[in-house]
């Protein structure tokens, strides 16, 4: 997926990142929920699309969630873990 | 007929009655910044008519403040013996509609199918309502997908064409195969020969290589070397002694459970470049999906299971975060920063990490400051 900046990313591009990862929204909750995310599974869902705004923490949580799996696919970090992060992308020029 | 423009002209009404109903067609982007405006023309439209249709189907894109707005109105409408109809949403509008409870306040109506937003994601039943012309209150539980298990024969035909993908995309590959759980049991189910086909069939023999571990553990193991390899010494041997020297074994997941893995060999060492390991992610996702609508294979037991895993893991986390809490004198959103932080500079899965902290109880400490480490690599 190419890096943009927050502001020219598109309102679901957390959503992208999830189907790029191969998962299902109710997969994603459950391994968003076991790493302490605490809204719901339609919450998770507007997340994603853009409709609602997660706090710093849920967006984190998501984040790591999605970074978990692209790992899993032996990726590395591809999601940054804030808008305006840079630790998502240093880790995916970093080590593989 | 009157249209409102934004100065960029992204969003743009135009209102106009139609058989004695009003109707707004909304076009672009409705945002913080428009929605007031949005707003303001329904509003001015509500004050004359009692039946107002909001046409969507131009409409790029809804945030919050748009439905905040949608919802007032349509609330207003209906105590007054009005309706507010949403016509052409998009499948997100469709979502939000139902997230926030705006469906219960508005009709929903889809003149023309051909015109539908709907992506791969919608339930049928809302495929099914979109085909009718009249209103229709959207069904309770949107999103909720009945899979179909799919016939043995087509998952099959699918994962042959994997294979032959596979192997003709990935330019080291000198031979791919798919394993997957059957009845209990791994089983290679699609193989580009049989020499490859053998190689799987040996290490589910011996419970050892990286195409069972990555079926089981469901994570990625790549082999660059075979020469240098001591993860799988008698699938080492093997391999070798029919040529192969590379493998990389991806996981492929049904309803986030492994249930196999896409193996990709090579008769070169350290063949696999990162462009190579990257298609075979791509590779091992799409399967995935293939499987998880096929339902393949996975038990309500199996199921139950991870959910019960999910919530000792939280159990896990919360024990972890009061071990930092206490160490480090800080409050609970930095305790979770921190474990973050180590299982992103560890590369080590976030629940592992929390156990360290756990079991690092025992020890006289944790060290929050790791090196790089490449656990599911190494």
């Amino acid at each position: 997926m190419a890096e943009t900046s927050a502001a020219e990313q598109p309102a679901d591009v957390l959503d992208q990142y999830r189907r790029a990862a191969g998962l299902s929204h109710g997969d994603l909750w459950l391994r968003y929920f076991e790493l302490g995310g605490m809204s719901n599974a339609m919450e998770l869902e507007a997340f994603l699309y853009g409709a609602l705004q997660p706090s710093p923490h849920d967006r984190e949580v998501i984040a790591h969630a999605l970074n978990e799996r692209f790992v899993e696919l032996g990726g590395n970090h591809p999601v940054p873990y804030s808008e305006s992060d840079t630790v998502g992308r240093r880790y995916k020029s970093g080590q593989r | 007929m009157t249209t409102a423009k934004d100065p960029f002209g992204q969003f743009a009404v135009t209102v106009g009655v139609v058989n004695a109903r009003a109707v707004l067609a909304v076009r672009g982007e409705v945002d913080r910044v428009n929605a007031p405006e949005l707003g303001a023309i329904l509003d001015a439209v509500i004050e004359r008519h009692r039946s107002v249709v909001l046409d969507l189907a131009e409409l790029g894109f809804m945030n919050g403040w748009g439905l905040g707005v949608i919802a007032a109105r349509a609330s207003r409408l209906k105590r007054s013996g009005g309706t507010l109809t949403i016509r052409s949403p998009s499948a997100m509008v469709l979502r939000l509609l139902d997230i926030t409870g705006v469906a219960e306040v508005v009709l929903l109506e889809h003149p023309d199918p051909r015109r539908g937003h709907l992506g791969a994601e919608q339930s049928s039943a809302i495929a099914d309502a979109l085909l009718g012309t009249e209103p229709y209150h959207l069904p309770p539980h949107v999103g909720k997908i009945t899979a179909i298990p799919a016939d043995t024969d087509v998952v099959d035909g699918a994962l042959r064409l994997v294979v032959a993908l596979a192997r003709a995309t990935v330019g080291a590959a000198d031979g791919v195969s798919v394993s997957l759980r059957r009845h209990g049991h791994l089983a290679t189910v699609a193989a580009s020969d049989q020499t490859i086909s053998d190689m799987d069939a040996s290490q589910y023999a011996t419970g050892e290589g990286p195409c069972v571990d990555a079926s089981v553990k469901g994570r990625w193991f790549h082999a660059e070397s075979l020469d240098t390899e001591t993860r799988w010494p008698t699938f080492t041997l093997r391999a070798q002694a029919l040529g192969i020297n590379a493998g990389l074994s991806s996981p492929l997941l049904a309803e986030d459970r492994p249930v196999g893995a896409l193996n990709i060999y090579s008769r070169t060492a350290m063949a696999f470049a990162p462009k190579d390991q990257e298609l075979a992610s791509v590779f091992a996702v799409e399967t995935s999906l293939i499987l998880t609508s096929a339902g393949v294979d996975v038990t309500d037991e199996q199921l139950s299971r991870r959910r019960s895993e999910t919530l000792w893991a939280r159990r896990v986390l919360a024990q972890a975060e009061g071990v930092i809490m206490e160490r480090e004198s800080v409050e609970t959103d930095d305790a979770y920063r921190m474990l973050c932080d180590y299982s992103r500079r560890s590369n080590q899965p976030f629940r592992e990490c929390a156990q360290d902290v756990v079991a690092s109880t025992q020890r006289p400490q944790f060290d929050p400051e790791p090196g790089p480490k490449h656990s599911h690599n190494g």
